[in-house]
């Protein structure tokens, strides 16, 4: 297992593209997340210029245990630029012709598609810590006092967060393996979301009982937006069995589709 | 001999196109095998699905008597119709890549780099290679793991006269190691220089298979030329001759079997005709081949 991710890193790591796409990921990731007062800030301007006030020291953004919800909801948005990496790294094993090469060196076929998964796993892994490292550091920073119980409540949104970045990295590795072109894959890949939405409006009125399973959906459902407690409305802040059950569904076919392809396929 | 490759009724169909048809071949060890056949006769289909990257449509296949697998794979050097290599990374790298994949140890990439002789350019971007580098650093990497066959698919193509020289002189290195090779080509004259055995396809079927000593035997071809009348004549009563050809100003005389130049030689002698030039020529491969692919279209 460890030897075939060795094998896909290998040829990751130097290619400069790779570097580029991941660091823009984490940098964005990082800052981003750990920027969120100065939104704030931004936000209580605006009401000030409507003659309205909005005391931003009232709304506990970073204080635990929200600063863990409110962290992953916001990273979950640019998952999309891991995605596009995704893309492009298996895309180049076709257009390269290295697929076929790796199969003829001596890899099965499952190997390469394990090998793809594996680095999948990483990425989202990685992002989970990041998350989970910029969320202690704020937490710390901005909470009046710090209480271990209030720390250690609704940690279940990072493995929720790792399904979420791993679901759809998932979802790109198929998209690349069915596609096997860059391009195509990736304008698909980010109108996935957009096609979808229409779908369901169309059949909203028919089968409403089936949109919380479509795959998009299923994402958004995991995980919901957490802003809205802050007007005192309520919202789903915890996971359901439902929801992850829906997306770990996803995640096994889009990775089965993958393996099925790639099995039968003339490289 | 122990058999390194046996194939039996391998057969793959492209929707209504049958690229490989029916095939049976057995190639045993330390011969250099030659697949010969015209553009598109599906000797490329074949390595592919010796390789398991064209999945056969029926018949099967097994290597060292062993049914296919990744594992048997990582004992067989391939190179299939062009080097493939991640452009973005060095020679080097690229060969450490392929260490790891063949689990062979990286302490090989030196030696097959020296081989070949790339060791000034290994930290080069693959991309910066010329053709014929890039197919020198294709061997190295089929040569990684030590392997008891190595299979080169047109290791020549598009390279310049020079480089299949070289290309032709690392074959024979390899081969006088006792390898096996087995080697696709269109190039005839490539083949006969390097092969031991061949075997011609032609649309996806085997039509000849044997060792390429036998293609050279048979009938011989004399080309005479004397500055005499009526040689044309003269010739034709000679017993031994079946055909005459007149070419570049020289007679070609095809003898028949239990003939050969020295009959030919006494029979002008005999008749005050001394020639200036006589020249014995064997059958080519080339000429073999030709006839063979006639006679499989009747």
């Amino acid at each position: 297992m460890l030897h075939l991710l060795k094998i896909d890193l290998k040829k990751l790591t130097s290619y400069r593209t790779f570097w580029i796409v991941c660091g823009l990921y984490f940098l964005t990731l990082g800052f981003g997340a750990a920027s969120g007062m100065e939104l704030l800030k931004l936000l209580a301007n605006t009401f000030e210029k409507f003659g309205q006030e909005l005391n931003i020291n009232r709304i506990p953004l970073y204080h635990f245990p929200d600063v863990w919800m409110n962290l992953v909801w916001f990273s979950g948005l640019i998952k999309i630029v891991l995605a596009i990496m995704v893309v492009i790294s298996i895309t180049n094993e076709y257009t390269y012709r290295t697929l076929r090469q790796n199969i003829i060196d001596g890899m099965s076929r499952s190997q390469f598609l394990l090998s793809k998964i594996l680095t999948n796993v990483l990425l989202s892994l990685m992002s989970v810590a990041m998350i989970f490292v910029v969320g202690l550091v704020t937490g710390m920073i901005y909470s009046p006092e710090i209480r271990i119980s209030q720390m250690l409540t609704d940690l279940e949104f990072f493995p929720a967060y790792f399904l979420e970045i791993f679901f759809f990295l998932s979802y790109a590795l198929m998209l690349g393996i069915l596609i096997q072109r860059s391009g195509l894959t990736i304008i698909l890949l980010l109108l996935s979301q957009m096609v979808e939405t229409i779908i369901t409006a169309n059949i909203d009125n028919y089968v409403p009982w089936l949109i919380p399973y479509f795959p998009m959906k299923s994402i958004w459902n995991l995980i919901e937006f957490p802003l809205p407690r802050y007007a005192f409305q309520e919202i789903k802040d915890y996971i359901t069995f439902g929801t992850v059950v829906t997306v770990i569904a996803w995640t096994l076919v889009f990775n089965y589709i993958s393996y099925f392809k790639l099995k039968r396929a003339d490289i | 001999m122990e058999t390194v490759l046996s194939i039996t009724n391998l057969t793959k169909k492209f929707g209504r196109l049958t690229a490989v048809n029916n095939i049976n071949l057995e190639v045993k060890r330390g011969q250099v095998f030659g697949m010969l056949g015209p553009n598109g006769s599906g000797k490329t289909t074949t390595l592919g699905m010796l390789m398991s990257v064209v999945n056969p449509t029926a018949g099967a296949f097994s290597w060292f008597g062993e049914l296919p697998s990744n594992q048997v794979r990582k004992k067989i050097g391939a190179v299939l119709e062009h080097p493939i290599f991640y452009p973005y990374l060095s020679g080097q790298k690229n060969l450490e890549l392929n260490a790891m994949i063949k689990e062979c140890p990286p302490e090989n990439i030196p030696n097959v780099l020296e081989l070949v002789e790339l060791t000034e350019r290994k930290d080069d971007k693959y991309k910066t290679y010329s053709l014929g580098m890039k197919q020198r650093l294709a061997i190295a990497s089929a040569l990684l793991n030590d392997p008891t066959v190595l299979i080169l698919d047109e290791p020549t193509n598009g390279l310049d006269p020079m480089g299949i020289a070289e290309i032709r002189e690392l074959i024979k290195k390899i081969a006088a190691n006792g390898k096996t090779i087995i080697l696709a080509s269109h190039l005839l004259d490539e083949v006969q220089k390097v092969c031991s055995h061949f075997a011609i396809l032609k649309r996806g079927n085997l039509i000849h298979t044997g060792p390429v000593a036998d293609a050279s035997k048979g009938t011989e071809t004399i080309e005479v030329h004397a500055d005499v009348e009526g040689l044309n004549e003269l010739l034709l009563n000679f017993g031994g001759t079946s055909s005459i050809a007149r070419e570049n100003g020289y007679y070609q005389v095809s003898l028949r079997d239990s003939f050969n130049s020295k009959d030919l030689n006494r029979f002008l002698f005999e008749h005050g005709v001394v020639a200036d030039h006589l020249v014995t020529k064997r059958k080519s491969l080339e000429k073999m081949f030709l006839e063979i692919l006639a006679e499989a279209n009747h």
